[in-house]
């Protein structure tokens, strides 16, 4: 499903010169859930940029779907990302003054969808989270679970065959952050969402198929 | 998208109330000065009226010591003859203050068909008042020798005055006034529109009675048509001439021309103030407009980047951004042609509705421009976000 090959990506300043990541060869099967884990600036986010499409490596060859994506253009990268991405961040990212449904629509807005399928697959994503009743809510009146809840169903509404997750239970207590795991592993195994998540909880990881670890750029495990 | 950027927009009423007040500020300023502007221009581009090149005015004092009218006309009619016999002299005439271009006005109003009509200027003047001043009649005749003894007191009306009075209908033999017939006024003739407040006036309505032997008395204003050689030697030789024949008068000889020169050059001063003080407005109003969205796109970099990450691209952000601004800037339009609308509605300061209508819609044009001008740039800079970059930040 993905497939990255010797990627390097490093950061130039005037004056430094930093690795970020140093010669990474990896392979996502289609409905794998992969856990990255490593110590704070390993590198583990820049990876998942990567894979996202997000940022570009500066050294090697990201496949997607056995498709390239080297020289995909600014609208073919947006296109790939909305049609075959979803994005859930340790933040949210959730667009405060945009009511839950709103934001879990957000994707859809950049696809022809009419506003009433628009209206049908977020209420439908938000189901399979368990919101349906908070959908007139603004996310600042949501606790923090809540609010990655709506960060899923908006990551799952445009029905991406792959999610990609940066520390999505990284701001959220132990019970909250099993809830949110849960969400992700149901969707893997009953949809077969591939799923990768970056990690600082081992538990978590470990309820992953596979981990891979880094340290200082490179893969280590 | 629009109902999205509506929902957005209406969401952050409250922070967005600031930069619209600012819009709506700003487009009022602007509706007033370019419905100067306007007005201005529409005058400018009617024709002047009158021929003033050559045309000399001569100021004098009325009063020359004499009491017996027989003898005032007398006075007058040999001056008028020792000046028509200079070669450079072509045509000479009589005139009550209100001259073109002379910061004088007499005005007076009347009652016709059930309408009030005030701000009609009056002109006393001669038969070669006509000729000196090259006026085009648009129907009838001007005045000759035998509007001397009439029934009617015969006028001669201009064509806005016509048009408000009669509409489509000829003018000429209509009789208006009241109490007895002499009091009564009859058109016998419609002569174009004369600017004669200059160029960036508007004609107004004017109505001509003709002088009689009487008028003498209080008239002190001359004026002369002369040959394009006429010099300062000659300006000398009318000086000597006439402070020769009118001892007790201050005399001060002007050309039309510079008069002209001189009275636009007070129209165009408050134009040119204000355009100035607006243009400081608008640079403000830039400014700001251009600030607000940078400082909203700082604050919005998390929102843009995510925008980026689910399937916008860098130019359907920018193109965003920017719809956002001229979507509040048509709230801020509509509340602001409603205030500006009232003009026209109410007749304020009694110009026409066209001027305030072009007027309005220069200025939407003009504010929705310096919106779009502001909005862009910060908006170009908002698609150069990298989105790993925006969403590492927040």
């Amino acid at each position: 499903m993905i497939r990255l090959q010797n990627i390097e990506k490093v950061y130039r300043t005037d004056t430094i010169e930093t690795l970020a990541l140093n010669s990474i060869s990896l392979d996502v099967e289609k409905g794998e859930f992969l856990s990255i884990m490593g110590p704070s600036g390993c590198g583990k986010s820049t990876l998942l940029n990567i894979m996202g499409l997000l940022d570009a490596p500066s050294k090697g060859d990201v496949r997607i779907d056995d498709q390239t994506t080297q020289h995909l253009s600014d609208k073919q990268l947006a296109n790939f990302r909305n049609q075959k991405l979803g994005f859930i961040f340790q933040s949210y990212h959730l667009i405060n003054d945009l009511q839950v449904l709103d934001n879990v629509e957000l994707p859809l807005l950049y696809r022809n969808t009419t506003a009433k399928q628009r209206k049908l697959l977020a209420s439908e994503a938000l189901a399979k989270v368990g919101l349906t009743n908070r959908i007139k809510h603004f996310p600042t009146q949501l606790s923090g679970g809540q609010r990655q809840r709506v960060a899923i169903a908006r990551a799952i509404v445009g029905r991406p065959e792959i999610i990609l997750a940066d520390e999505p239970t990284g701001n959220l207590d132990s019970a909250m952050g099993n809830e949110i795991m849960e969400i992700l592993m149901q969707l893997n195994k009953e949809d077969g969402t591939t799923i990768v998540m970056v990690t600082h909880d081992e538990n978590m990881a470990n309820k992953t198929h596979r981990l891979v670890r880094l340290f200082d750029g490179a893969q280590v495990q | 998208m629009y109902r999205h950027l509506f929902k957005l927009i209406w969401n952050k009423r409250k922070q967005n109330s600031l930069l619209m007040s600012e819009i709506l500020v700003s487009f009022l300023v602007i509706f007033a000065v370019f419905t100067l502007l306007v007005y201005n221009y529409q005058n400018y581009r009617k024709p002047m009226g009158v021929d003033y090149e050559n045309v000399w005015v001569i100021n004098y004092d009325g009063d020359i010591g004499i009491k017996d009218n027989d003898s005032i006309n007398i006075f007058y009619e040999t001056l008028r003859r020792n000046i028509k016999s200079m070669p450079e002299v072509k045509e000479v005439v009589f005139s009550s203050n209100n001259i073109p271009f002379a910061p004088v006005t007499m005005q007076n109003g009347f009652d016709y068909n059930n309408k009030h009509i005030s701000h009609v200027n009056s002109y006393t003047v001669e038969d070669s008042y006509k000729d000196v001043l090259n006026l085009k009649m648009a129907e009838g005749r001007w005045f000759n020798k035998t509007d001397a003894v009439t029934r009617y007191q015969p006028v001669i009306i201009n064509r806005s005055l016509k048009e408000v009075m009669f509409g489509r209908e000829g003018a000429v033999g209509k009789v208006y006034g009241e109490g007895a017939d002499h009091n009564k006024k009859q058109v016998i003739g419609v002569v174009e529109d004369i600017k004669f407040k200059g160029d960036y006036a508007e004609a107004g309505y004017a109505h001509f009675v003709r002088a009689d032997t009487a008028s003498f008395r209080w008239l002190s204003r001359m004026m002369i048509k002369v040959t394009s050689g006429a010099d300062a030697t000659f300006e000398g030789r009318l000086y000597k001439l006439l402070a020769g024949q009118m001892k007790n008068s201050n005399i001060e000889i002007e050309h039309l021309a510079n008069k002209r020169k001189n009275i636009n050059y007070f129209a165009l001063v408050p134009m040119i103030v204000l355009s100035i003080v607006s243009c400081f407005l608008i640079i403000n109003v830039a400014l700001g407009l251009f600030g607000v969205l940078w400082y909203n796109i700082s604050r919005r970099r998390g929102e843009i980047g995510l925008r980026r990450a689910i399937g916008a691209t860098g130019k359907s952000v920018s193109s965003q951004l920017v719809m956002e601004a001229m979507i509040l800037t048509t709230f801020s339009l509509i509340i602001g042609t409603f205030f500006a609308i009232q003009f026209p509605l109410l007749n304020v300061f009694n110009l026409s509705a066209g001027i305030y209508l072009t007027a309005l819609g220069l200025s939407v044009l003009f504010i929705y421009l310096l919106v779009m001008v502001c909005a862009f740039y910060p908006g170009k800079q908002a698609a150069a976000i990298y989105p790993a970059v925006a969403l590492h930040e927040e």
